[in-house]
């Protein structure tokens, strides 16, 4: 989330005028991959809670 | 920004989803779905992962945030109609990109897929002697400038046809299941992506889709111009269906005749370039 948020607040930033366009660019070539890798990792099957197989009644 | 980078990473994918059911449809298979890649990546992101125990861990998991990362700094540079020079450079460190991830895994397939990856650096040639010409017309390398030299003056495609043509052949040599797509031939099982599965797989497959993205728009607008969004959705679609018939139709080359054809293409371009700029000094 934290890719997301440094990317969404670089673009407001960006709209009005305080970051200028190079260095938005750049925070969003450093945040989109943190923020979809991020969101893999958080929504991704955790190890260690697998399904206990079926092993009949 | 992030949302176009997401619709650009779908569109991508869905544009490979239909590259894989048009050729499977030329070869009389019903093929699977047109989103396939799509389910296919949100499959992989799902899964539970781990690091093989050979691998470099750090190299293994920072070469897919680096995969991600360059094509976005391409999309950017599309975007706001920058140098096509740094859109091809970023095209050339996807090869070490590649080496990156066959290296980093520690398994031999990988590094085959690798070590193919590398030897296949000489498709890149036509696409910069391709680049050339085209600034031989336009005097700039700006996508912005040479948008602006097509409305003036009609599609690069008619006036520049080679380097039209040699852009499309290294179109082609990044397509899956393509005569030059040595890196990923099924006896190297998956090449230099075997051994990332799970989120690493589902970070490669976003970096695959936002790549088609860029290299399919930037050929259009390079090629045809700027064009409505629709239009250009149209043209990629267009694109990918003549690839798909040039991948369907024609076997995967050896890696050394890859080379080989990929060499006289470049010898071609050279020739090309040197007439052209001769022209352009007489």
């Amino acid at each position: 989330m934290a890719g997301a948020s440094a990317g969404i607040t670089a673009g407001i930033v960006n709209m009005l005028g305080i970051l200028p366009l190079w260095l938005y660019s750049a925070v969003l070539v450093l945040s989109f991959p943190v923020f979809i890798i991020g969101l893999f990792l958080w929504w991704m099957a955790k190890e260690g809670t697998e399904d206990i197989p079926f092993i009949g009644y | 920004m992030i949302a176009q980078l997401i619709l650009a990473t779908l569109t991508g994918l869905l544009l490979l989803g239909i590259h894989r059911k048009v050729i499977a449809r030329i070869q009389r298979r019903p093929g699977p779905p047109v989103w396939q890649e799509i389910l296919h990546m949100l499959k992989f992101s799902f899964k539970s992962t781990w690091i093989p125990a050979t691998a470099s861990t750090v190299l293994f998991r920072g070469v897919v945030l680096v995969a991600i990362g360059i094509w976005t700094a391409a999309f950017f540079v599309m975007l706001t109609g920058g140098s096509l020079l740094v859109i091809f450079g970023i095209y050339m460190l996807h090869k070490i990109v590649e080496h990156g991830f066959g290296l980093s895994s520690g398994s031999p397939y990988g590094k085959f897929g690798g070590v193919r990856s590398v030897i296949s650096a000489a498709s890149e040639i036509p696409l910069f002697v391709s680049v050339a010409a085209i600034a031989i017309f336009t005097r700039s390398f700006d996508i912005s400038d040479i948008v602006a030299y097509q409305q003036v003056h009609g599609p690069l495609m008619f006036i520049a046809f080679p380097a039209a043509v040699a852009m499309y052949i290294v179109i082609l040599s990044k397509m899956p299941f393509g005569p030059f797509s040595i890196v990923e031939s099924k006896e190297l099982v998956s090449g230099y992506k075997t051994e990332h599965f799970g989120i690493w797989r589902a970070g490669l497959e976003v970096c695959n889709g936002l790549k088609t993205t860029v290299l399919l728009a930037t050929f259009l607008m390079v090629f045809v111009g700027q064009l409505p969004i629709l239009w250009l959705g149209a043209g990629m679609l267009l694109l990918v269906v003549s690839l798909s018939f040039a991948c369907a139709l024609t076997p995967m080359l050896s890696p050394f005749d890859s080379v080989t054809v990929q060499t006289l293409v470049t010898g071609l371009m050279l020739c090309y370039g040197a007439v052209l700029f001769i022209g352009v000094r007489a």
